[in-house]
């Protein structure tokens, strides 16, 4: 990439590696992904790409109504075109909505999305260059007008969207209208990250006018996108039906007449309705029945994401202000066991380190694997030897529990008491106060991770990242540097050194990445494992590749 | 107490009446003070993006900023009213919510009942006769098995033998798409139905065969056959309704598990009625919702545990004259 700007459609001088700016619920996220200690003996996934099992069928032909069973739902499910709060409601979004960029099953970006190019022409101003004759499921055109309703949706903070806090650098309320397919989006600082933050699915693009919907009244004529399914009935908390749109602008897809997204209480349910028939996918498919559902022809979807449950040092609270007792914690974790026993062996190993997707991940520097001698010798020159610590959980995401129990009878080898409080009301009552606690992640980048979790001004920093003064205190300053370097190399070199500084003295124990597993049935053609946030090869890549075989 | 007698089966009734309405009163009480311990709903609707002024914000919409007996005052109010409130998570009316996911439990309740009464009578009234031959022991062995199995098990176990692995016949979830009813696919009624029954059965039957023995043994069934009176007469003039008193008492503390124990069976067969909205709401401290069923639970115990009085009362005589 050249300082006159980024052209995403040249494609691959901007590498920019993988991220789905996670948008999965703060409670919703990996809610059933089995993930009980269980019996022994499941692989590890390792290598470098994730892996299907074996009986997938021909290629997509059109018909049927494909019905989709999911887990998390509830009462509290929504329809938006710009935002989640259940795990149903990325289906639904995705079958309606589509983005201006998108990512690929490698997480790369591509412009495969509604716009033709999303160009850099500086470092503060974009511009967003729509595809021709696209059209809106009620047949009206896509125009620069609706580009810039959507993005002064996300941006308003009353409406709460998923999205608002990926928009804090851009300049909202000066989009402007070119022409009729051209929107000129101005930065208030320099954001490298925006073409991202565009490919990410909250980001979708609605007519001007919209409305989500509840605030429509419940009318599901009201849901109209781009995309390839248009919403024809939505019960919260049991099922939407979606019918195919005949106007959708890919020749040849969407496949399917109809998709059915029903939600289940919980997994043994959807297990059993996907075992007899009754649903032709489900998503999170407990490890534990991987090996039953393979046995009967179905087929699993296992795929690597950079998710991550960490444990969370506050580096400014006693005891972990010292690093040499963060440092003891690090080496108390035994990952390989912790996958096997959190995840069933569904997960890659960690380094302490967040978004392994990124070009610019970290991966040279030494892997920390337990080491409980070092981890004694190191607690003992900080005065922690035999020492007694609470660490905070919650049932929130899953693992959040498991993880911190497991890491319980670990530092019972360094001679550390951890006391494990499970604590029901953890988010908004001491959340982010706490000395040492357990948190929750999706995948993301590296640079948008560090805006969400590792800055001063960070929404969810646990860690209280970076450090006040010495060391790493320069932090911020990297970060901001990266953000405007207009050279990926330059901007890789300067991630390095933050991670550098995270690696030695930040506050995440990070033990491993989990994967996504899915089921579907031996009939259904076009899905392949993606490294993404969302289930099922992103919905199907929002339900369009996928059809049923002949 | 004089007042507690007299006036006859209407005087008591009347009486009971009363009395379940106050115990009602106090259950509103109970279950208002006990959700109050679910937590702050506003902080589980948030989750982690409960930043200080969105909790707050949130909390003047759903009026938790007032004292606890002007939030009681104001559900009693409206539950008098008939208004339940809205749903938190949903934002809903909770009777809009509710309205259809009880006629889906009536039904499942209604379908189990039916069978299930009438079957454990016959069958432990044809176990009493005859006793201790292969019928009695061998039917008294499987009560004995099912009783002690959970209903979750039963449950699975069922989905095992008829729907998943062993046969393909019915369907292992029983899904009623919204706008829908049950009987419209009576198919998925069946696995449900059975659950309920098996759970069910088992003690009606042990106690309907209890009671048949002791009654079979005393006098005025001896009497009776002695007056040569035919074997089918005997049965059902003098020994069906001198047994069949305490059995209402179990039919009737059945039912009134099945209100809330069909929990349980809703949530494996993922079936849209009461139970498995009760455990959502408790999940996501929707009070309101959680607050109208527990309401709804007490109020099936109490009719149902009234007309089981009633109804015993009138076929015992020496009940009846005591009023």
């Amino acid at each position: 990439m050249t300082g006159s700007g980024r052209d995403i459609s040249t494609g691959n001088e901007d590498r920019r590696g993988l991220w789905l700016s996670s948008d999965l619920s703060r409670r919703q996220f990996l809610i059933a992904t089995g993930t009980t200690a269980m019996l022994a003996g499941l692989a590890a996934c390792g290598g470098d790409t994730s892996t299907s099992s074996s009986g997938s069928s021909g290629s997509p032909t059109p018909g049927g109504d494909f019905r989709l069973g999911v887990t998390g739902g509830g009462a509290k499910d929504i329809m938006d075109g710009q935002n989640i709060v259940t795990k149903p409601d990325q289906a639904r979004l995705v079958s309606a909505f589509e983005t201006l960029l998108t990512f690929d099953r490698e997480y790369q970006l591509t412009t495969d999305g509604l716009a033709e190019s999303v160009e850099a022409d500086n470092p503060t101003q974009y511009t967003i260059r729509l595809r021709q004759g696209i059209e809106f499921q009620d047949g009206k055109t896509l125009t620069a007008d609706d580009v810039i309703y959507s993005l002064q949706r996300i941006g308003t903070e009353k409406y709460g969207l998923t999205g608002y806090a990926a928009t804090a650098t851009m300049d909202i309320a000066n989009l402007k209208k070119l022409d009729e397919r051209t929107v000129r989006l101005p930065l208030k600082s320099p954001d490298s990250t925006v073409p991202n933050t565009l490919a990410s699915y909250t980001f979708g693009i609605v007519p001007v006018g919209y409305k989500n919907f509840a605030d429509s009244g419940g009318d599901p004529a009201s849901q109209i996108g781009t995309g390839a399914y248009k919403l024809k009935s939505f019960t919260p908390g049991q099922e939407s039906v979606s019918e195919k749109n005949a106007n959708y602008w890919r020749s040849g897809q969407p496949y399917f007449d109809t998709v059915t997204i029903t939600d289940f209480d919980d997994a043994t349910a959807q297990v059993n309705a996907f075992l007899g028939g009754q649903i032709d996918a489900m998503t999170d498919l407990p490890a534990a029945q991987v090996e039953s559902v393979k046995s009967r022809g179905l087929n699993v979807l296992n795929s690597k994401t950079g998710g991550w449950v960490p444990l969370c040092m506050a580096i400014d609270m006693p005891p972990f202000d010292d690093n040499r007792v963060r440092q003891a914690m690090r080496y108390i974790v035994d990952r390989d066991a912790m996958i096997q026993q959190i995840v069933s062996g569904y997960g890659f190993k960690a380094n302490d380190l967040y978004a392994p997707f990124d070009e610019g991940y970290a991966s040279d520097l030494p892997q920390r694997d337990q080491d409980l001698d070092r981890a004694k010798s190191l607690l003992k020159q900080a005065g922690m030897d035999g020492a007694t610590i609470d660490l905070h959980t919650t049932n929130g995401a899953s693992g959040m529990v498991e993880l911190a129990t497991i890491f319980a009878s670990q530092a019972e080898g360094a001679g550390l008491t951890i006391n494990v409080k499970n604590d029901p009301n953890y988010y908004g009552d001491a959340y982010l106060k706490l000395a040492f606690s357990v948190d929750f992640w999706g995948t993301r980048a590296y640079l948008n991770q560090v805006q969400q979790g590792s800055l001063p001004s960070s929404p969810y920093n646990e860690t209280h990242w970076p450090p006040k003064s010495g060391e790493g205190s320069n932090f911020e300053d990297l970060y901001n540097q990266a953000l405007a370097a207009t050279d990926t190399n330059k901007r890789i070199e300067i991630e390095h050194q933050m991670q550098q500084y995270e690696y030695d003295l930040g506050g995440y124990i990070i033990p491993f990445f989990n994967n996504l597993i899915d089921g579907y049935a031996a009939n259904v053609a076009g899905l392949e494992p993606s490294k993404g946030t969302l289930n099922l090869d992103s919905f199907g890549r929002g339900f369009r590749t996928i059809g049923f075989s002949s | 107490m004089r007042w507690l007698r007299g006036g006859g089966i209407s005087g008591f009734v009347v009486r009971r009446v009363l009395l379940g309405l106050l115990t009602l009163f106090l259950v509103s009480v109970v279950v208002f003070v006990a959700t109050q311990a679910l937590g702050d709903p506003a902080r589980a609707i948030l989750g982690r993006d409960a930043t200080p002024e969105r909790l707050t914000a949130l909390q003047n919409q759903l009026n938790l900023d007032q004292s606890l007996v002007q939030q009681y005052l104001n559900w009693l109010g409206g539950l008098l009213h008939g208004d339940l409130g809205d749903s938190l998570a949903a934002q809903l009316p909770v009777s809009t919510l509710l309205h259809d996911r009880l006629i889906n439990s009536a039904v499942l309740v209604f379908c189990a009942a039916v069978i299930s009464i009438p079957l454990s009578i016959a069958l432990g009234s044809y176990a009493a006769l005859r006793r201790e031959k292969p019928f009695d022991t061998i039917s008294t062995n499987i009560m004995l098995l099912l009783a002690a199995l959970p209903e979750f098990v039963v449950a699975v176990l069922l989905v095992i033998l008829f729907a998943t692995t062993v046969f393909t016949w019915l369907p292992a979830i029983s899904a009623v798409p919204p706008g829908t009813h049950p009987w419209d696919d009576p198919k998925i009624l069946i696995l449900p139905t059975l659950t309920l029954i098996l759970a069910v059965a088992p003690y009606v039957a042990r106690i309907m065969r209890a009671s048949m023995i002791e009654v079979l043994e005393s006098d005025y069934v001896e009497m009776a056959r002695l007056k040569g009176l035919p074997e089918r007469t005997v049965l059902r003039r003098h020994a069906l309704p001198n047994a069949i008193g305490p059995v209402f008492q179990v039919i009737a503390i059945n039912l009134a598990y099945l209100a809330g124990g069909i929990v349980v069976v809703e949530y494996v067969f993922a079936y849209p009625g009461i139970g498995s909205a009760l455990l959502d709401a408790v999940v996501n401290h929707d009070i309101p919702v959680v607050q109208a069923l527990a309401m709804l639970i007490a109020g099936v115990y109490v009719v149902v545990n009234l007309l089981a009085d009633v109804a015993t009362i009138l076929v015992t005589p020496r009940l009846r004259t005591r009023l």
